[in-house]
């Protein structure tokens, strides 16, 4: 009710109705309109989301080329260590040597280090060692693939340390809010300021050997994977849960909230039902993002020697080892950056095509 | 204690941000932002401490190879290593104000700050030659494609820059160096693929980084240009009828500066931290090159020193970014 006081209004005068004006059209109560019915089958935003990404023919050929390049780097090792002839080889120099050894990423052969790929000519013998090996006789094609299953080993692990510990924070944070959504903040922007890489190369010198010591049994590859993916997952998760908690703040006014709270909804299942599945938007475009960095730094990491250690298969230990012989045998040098180039560009227009299905913007 | 000309500059330099923040934009800002640093500070410092105290092997280890054990102990208590942990801080903290960083493990004698002083120029220099360069080449390419949007070009441009952008540095690299490999051995002009001294070295760090960094102030000026040009101002200034150049560069260039200058504060950030991959690959002694060499020789304390120069200058010069930016925008409250 509008009480002005501006003068000259008369309440007399407030409501002039001409009765040629009125088109009053009855409707029983209860019925809707033909017109609101068409076109309003709902959908959830994933499904929505799903049918945008489908529509980007970029983003779906890179999906098909990082989906074969990591299902075929678990999956075609199987085949390959039964591809190839017996050769002359062994420690003697005369034993008979079968694939399931020389094609094995870490299998060391010094007797055979250094050759050029086998590959061309086309032959008997090209799939002894089709991208050659390296300085201590394993085979890089192998070993290509043995550094794409860590890379993406380490990635996940990365995520769920990320996903879980951001989301969890996150929403608390930007539910809660307070003192501890302060602190939180507080803690990122001192994350923030730190050179992440040096914090890391300085937890992998600190800490490196305990996790080299953890798993003693098998080989010591999966501690230091073990130390990186927590080393980086450390720096990545105050970014998710400042995306979480900026959302779950946003979401927290809507009115769909409101209405729950009203009817009586415990806190609990708020967030558990309403609030996370609407934050897999944000969540599932940093990921694709966080999966991109993960991977190149991993290789960086372990390129610069503090990150996995040899008899490991890393991209990144891979170029170290071949940086030195770049004048000798320069296709060493090549295949595992040529790896590393098409995994970067693949994820990032996927993380484009994801970012942009989640979050469609106008044309600008 | 003993100041020496660096530290009086550093002290200088930061009273003076202060003073000037303080005196333009408000002592609530100079308040909060001294408060900030401190915290920000003391969180490096500790981390960085714990990481060094929990790190097995120390000074006395690399000194004694074959001590008995009284000497061993003897060493430990001098060096003050059987402090309790607090304590050990405590000591650590007084000797950064002092801007003592100890001495190095590796070399006995050597002065972690002597250490840091002679490679901080040399990143210094790359750094700041590789930023100009990214500047003067992203920020006209972004215009460019700014101003030819939805078009091919603008398409092909942002799609190269933002692919090399994307590449990470130590595949790059490697890829310059095969290409120079590959020119000398067919007797072809080249240039150095390592090494540090002569002129010459700095072209292809410097050209490297600056290729791969102009992607991202493209992409900046592009989009700020864009929003600029979408401005009722812009369509004034074309309607009165003045030409399309003097539109886009006198007036919407002007006003998308500001998120430019905002942008470049924390993408300095790695002038000061040194290009990590970059001095590796190419061999040249700067920061970063010895940080990682002090990584694979365990020499904790040229690490430790590596990582609170470079968070503090991170601070600092998000500070200055911050005070510039409340200067060049006085509707911005920086508080």
């Amino acid at each position: 009710m509008d009480t002005t006081d501006k003068p000259g209004v008369n309440i007399h005068n407030e409501i002039e109705v001409r009765p040629e004006e009125l088109e009053f059209v009855p409707q029983a109560p209860g019925t809707v309109d033909a017109e609101e019915l068409e076109g309003s089958k709902s959908v959830s935003p994933l499904q929505a989301a799903i049918r945008r990404f489908w529509r980007d023919k970029r983003a779906v050929f890179f999906l098909a080329v990082v989906l074969v390049i990591l299902v075929g780097s678990y999956l075609f090792p199987l085949i390959y260590v039964h591809l190839g002839p017996t050769i002359q080889g062994g420690i003697t120099g005369t034993q008979a040597v079968p694939p399931t050894q020389y094609h094995d990423p870490y299998q060391i052969d010094l007797l055979r280090s250094d050759i050029p790929g086998t590959l061309f000519p086309l032959g008997s013998q090209s799939l002894v060692h089709p991208l050659g090996t390296d300085a201590i006789g394993r085979d890089i094609f192998a070993r290509l693939m043995a550094g794409v299953n860590i890379s993406i080993e380490v990635a996940l692990m990365v995520e769920v340390f990320d996903i879980g510990l951001g989301i969890l924070l996150g929403a608390l944070a930007g539910w809660f809010g307070g003192w501890f959504g302060m602190v939180l903040d507080r803690f990122t922007d001192i994350v923030f300021e730190f050179p992440g890489l040096l914090l890391i190369l300085l937890i992998g010198a600190a800490v490196g050997p305990i996790f080299d010591n953890i798993f003693k049994g098998q080989s010591n590859i999966f501690g230091r994977m073990l130390m990186l993916a927590l080393a980086i997952g450390l720096l990545s998760w105050p970014l998710m849960m400042r995306y979480v908690r900026g959302t779950t703040l946003e979401m927290k006014e809507r009115q769909f909230i409101e209405a729950a709270h009203t009817v009586g909804t415990s806190t609990y299942n708020i967030l558990t039902k309403h609030i996370v599945p609407n934050l897999m938007s944000i969540v599932v475009v940093a990921s694709t993002l966080n999966i991109l960095a993960t991977i190149i730094g991993e290789a960086g990491i372990s390129l610069l020697g503090a990150g996995l250690k040899p008899p490991a298969a890393s991209l990144g230990l891979m170029i170290a080892d071949a940086t030195s012989k770049i004048y000798t045998s320069a296709t060493e040098l090549i295949w595992p950056c040529v790896v590393l180039v098409i995994l970067v560009i693949s994820f990032s227009f996927v993380g484009d095509g994801v970012n942009d299905a989640f979050n469609p913007r106008k044309k600008d | 204690m003993e100041l020496n000309i660096p530290e009086i500059i550093a002290i200088l330099l930061v009273a003076a941000v202060f003073t000037f923040g303080g005196i333009r934009i408000g002592l609530r800002f100079v308040l909060r932002r001294l408060a900030g640093l401190i915290f920000v500070m003391l969180g490096v410092s500790f981390i960085t401490f714990i990481l060094g105290y929990i790190t097995p092997g120390s000074a006395v280890d690399l000194l004694c190879s074959k001590c008995t054990a009284a000497k061993y102990a003897a060493l430990h208590h001098f060096y003050g290593l059987d402090l309790p942990w607090y304590q050990q801080y405590w000591n650590f903290l007084t000797n950064l104000l002092h801007f003592n960083l100890g001495l190095s493990f590796e070399i006995r004698g050597l002065k972690v700050t002597d250490i840091l002083a002679s490679g901080i120029p040399i990143s210094a220099e790359i750094g700041v030659l590789a930023v100009i360069l990214q500047v003067l080449i992203g920020v006209p390419v972004g215009i460019y494609a700014a101003v030819r949007a939805g078009k091919v070009s603008d398409t092909v441009l942002m799609t190269v820059s933002l692919m090399i952008f994307a590449l990470p540095t130590f595949v790059i690299i490697p890829f310059y160096q095969l290409l120079m490999v590959a020119l000398s051995q067919h007797n072809l002009p080249f240039l150095p693929v390592s090494g540090w001294g002569d002129p010459i070295d700095f072209v292809a760090p410097v050209g490297i980084l600056a290729m791969v960094g102009m992607g991202f102030y493209a992409r900046l000026t592009r989009t700020t240009m864009l929003e600029v040009l979408g401005q009722d101002y812009v369509r004034t200034a074309r309607a009165k009828g003045l030409t399309e150049r003097v539109v886009v560069y006198r007036h919407a260039f002007r006003n998308s500066l500001v998120p430019l200058v905002t942008a470049i504060g924390p993408a300095m950030a790695f002038i000061v931290g040194g290009a990590f991959f970059t001095e590796t690959l190419f061999n040249i002694p700067g920061i970063g090159f010895m940080a990682v060499s002090a990584i694979q020789t365990k020499d904790m304390p040229v690490v430790q020193g590596t990582v609170i120069i470079v968070a503090a200058a991170v601070a600092i010069m998000n500070l200055i970014v911050d005070v510039v930016y409340g200067i060049l925008d006085p509707r911005i409250k920086v508080a």
